[in-house]
């Protein structure tokens, strides 16, 4: 215990080159395919590709998708997608947390309730939703059955429609529990204390929730928001499964400008997919921001 | 000004036997200073948390100045209540936190901003109002939470426990604060504590709560003087019990006879009890009984001597000098002046306290000085 400071500090410091010795070969080989696909993504859509003499990079690509109109349409609808997936869920999940905490006894129930939803994938919770409100889908018998309406394809079109309802009611479902989770959490823990100062101080119910109970929630939730929007922004499978051909959502467009048979629409499709990736490491930076901020109060 | 009444005030929890707050009656008068005292678990923040109506009572009442307010909602009750880990907003500054009561009221930005300052000046806090709480000290938080709660002038003032998170020294200082303030402003103010000195020191009128029930209500000096059961002795710092027969002025114990009259009961089967410090060693004559020293305690202020009459042991503080007159192992005379000792009624088996006269606090001094 007592050895002198300089032994002790290159012990720390033997320690920390031993940690990170283990852990190289794990960085190397994220660092590799994570910045190695991104750096040579951002080659191509720059039209640099030496090895069939492309050896002068260029915009041309982005100025082509920023004044295509499909680009412009799909970008309008993927940023809707994802503000009102974020927004709907995170009003939702707080909203599902507070209640959940009010009914405290049912805690561990609600938790598993919670748990089971975060590991259903998203592809089959897209199936599901598929299954439950397209036109052939179960709510719409049902309600024909009902009489409601004389025919299943009666039913409000609720996929592929052109306000991605189905897409945004399958980030909702997903998504909430995942905010929601996070926020109970924090509520558990900080406890209702706060809020009793509140009320003891004067402050009526609303304005304690205004002034005490969300402030305390704020970052760790907009942590978590800021995830689902990149995450939502950045998804391939659920557009391509409940959404429209035209516009389409971005990820979807820029994988199908990728497989086109025409290979000069491939800058293009990087150039789409860096501007995925540029929005989506933004929501990242407000994350990290957040949480920093969260985790030092 | 406003009175308190508590009547037939009960908690039970559910899940929980018995319940925490059990039938309290209490009168608390306007204006004053009372404590709530009882060791941990006996219902205290309980009882606070319903009188500022954070919490709901099972059955019973609640009146501030004659008018029932159980079915008052806590922000209009005008009984605010300070927690004991001070619970400063931590996203807010001082000045902030201070002003959050007129925030929810609506008052003025120029006035709140008077007030702020004026409130900071009186707790010996100015100029912190843009710190941050986490750049404050424990006893700085304190009494910005004393100022926040202030601020907004209550009628009743609930302190939980204000003074157990700070050291003995900030201690002695925020009670002096909270005495003047108290004071000054007239404000009903109840306040929790476990510890009966600082009950005894800060309090017009303390009430002592053991396993949720009220056991005595009165001003300090009762405590000590006048206990009214062994129990309520003991937890005031009592620790010579002897049982005896008093018929009236004279109670007959194992050790003797003692002309003792004061006492709680008239005659019957009784316990002479007597402080401490008011047992006179190498006091001889009437109500003298001689003994042998079992071990001491040296505490700078004073010494605490254990000591064996006739199978029993009697504590006695004394001058910290006698130490180098009496050695453990000397035999020695000790008296117990007959206005100092007072008779309590022996307590009945279901009240599950024995009077353990050799073990309790006497079994610590004999441990301290290791050597019996
Ligand atoms: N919300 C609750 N649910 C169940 N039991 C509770 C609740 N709050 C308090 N209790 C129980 O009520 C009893 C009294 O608790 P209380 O907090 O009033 O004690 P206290 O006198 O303030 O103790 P301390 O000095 O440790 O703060 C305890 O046995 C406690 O376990
Ligand atoms: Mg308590």
């Amino acid at each position: 215990m007592r050895l002198p400071t300089s032994a002790r500090l290159s012990e720390t410091t033997a320690e920390r080159l031993r940690i990170a010795a283990l852990l190289a070969p794990a960085v190397a080989l994220i660092v590799l395919l994570f910045l190695g696909g991104l750096v040579s993504g951002l080659l191509r859509s720059l039209n640099y590709f030496p090895l069939i003499g492309l050896d002068t990079p260029n915009f041309d690509a982005y100025t082509a998708i920023l004044s295509d109109r499909e680009f412009l349409l799909s970008f309008w609808l993927t940023l809707y997608i994802s503000l009102v997936s974020t927004i709907l869920s995170t009003v939702l999940a707080v909203a599902a947390a507070l209640l959940l905490r009010a009914a405290l006894k049912g805690r561990r129930v609600v938790n598993v309730f919670f748990s089971l939803n975060l590991t259903i994938p998203h592809l089959v919770g897209a199936v599901g939703i598929l299954y439950l409100i397209s036109q052939s889908g179960l709510l719409a018998r049902a309600a024909a059955n009902l009489g409601m309406i004389d025919r299943p394809a009666e039913f409000p079109a609720l996929v592929a429609d052109p306000l991605a309802i189905g897409i945004i009611l399958t980030y909702v479902w997903k998504e909430v529990p995942f905010i929601g989770v996070i926020a109970l959490a924090i509520l558990l823990s900080v406890g209702e204390d706060y809020e009793s100062v509140a009320k003891s101080l004067g402050a009526k119910r609303w304005q304690a929730f205004r002034h005490v109970t969300l402030p305390l929630l704020a970052p760790g939730v907009a942590s978590a928001s800021f995830i689902v929007f990149a995450f939502t922004f950045g998804a391939f499978e659920i557009p391509w499964l409940l959404g429209r051909t035209y516009p389409s959502a971005l990820p979807v467009l820029a994988f199908e400008s990728y497989s086109d048979v025409d290979l000069g629409s491939r800058p293009k499709a990087m150039a789409m997919a860096m501007v995925i990736a540029l929005l989506s490491a933004l929501a990242i930076v407000g994350y990290t921001r957040l949480s920093r901020r969260f985790i030092r109060s | 000004m406003t009175n308190v009444t508590l009547s037939k005030l009960t908690k039970e929890f559910e899940g929980k036997p018995d319940p925490s707050v059990d039938h309290i009656d209490l009168e608390i008068e306007s204006g004053k200073l009372t404590a709530l005292l009882g060791p941990s678990g006996c219902g205290k923040t309980t009882t606070m948390r319903m009188i500022a109506g954070l919490l709901r009572p099972t059955s019973g009442d609640i009146k501030f100045d004659g008018k029932s307010i159980v079915s008052i909602a806590p922000e209009r009750r005008g009984a605010v209540m300070v927690f004991q880990n001070y619970l400063l907003f931590p996203y807010m500054t001082i000045r902030e936190n201070v002003s959050f009561g007129l925030k929810m009221r609506g008052v003025s930005k120029t006035e709140t901003r008077q007030r702020v300052g004026e409130m900071l000046d009186l707790v010996q806090l100015p100029g912190l109002e843009d710190r941050m709480p986490k750049q404050l000290s424990g006893g700085q938080q304190q009494r910005v939470a004393l100022a926040r709660a202030l601020i907004v002038q209550p009628k009743v003032l609930l302190l939980d426990e204000p003074l157990s998170n700070l050291d003995a020294h900030l201690r002695d200082e925020m009670r002096e604060l909270i005495r003047r303030l108290q004071g000054e402003l007239k404000i009903t103010t109840i306040f929790v504590t476990h510890d009966q000195e600082e009950a005894a020191v800060l309090s017009d009128k303390i009430a002592l709560i053991l396993r949720g029930r009220l056991q005595h209500f009165g001003p300090p000096e009762e405590y000590f003087e006048r206990p009214a059961s062994v129990e309520i002795a003991r937890f005031f710092g009592g620790v010579n019990f002897i049982p005896g027969a008093y018929d009236g002025s004279v109670i007959a114990t194992s050790i003797g006879k003692f002309s003792a009259p004061r006492s709680s009961i008239a005659s019957g089967a009784g316990v002479l009890t007597i402080r401490p410090e008011a047992v006179e060693i190498g006091g001889e004559g009437a109500n003298s009984v001689p003994g042998r020293v079992v071990s001491h305690v040296y505490a700078g202020r004073y010494a605490r001597f254990l000591i064996d009459v006739g199978g029993i042991r009697i504590e006695a503080v004394s001058d910290p000098k006698r130490v180098s007159q009496i050695a453990d192992g000397d035999s020695i005379s000790l008296r117990f002046d007959p206005n100092e000792i007072w008779v309590l009624a022996q307590p009945t088996e279901g009240d599950g306290v024995s009077l353990g006269a050799s073990e309790g606090g006497n079994g610590s001094v004999a441990s301290v000085s290791g050597d019996e």
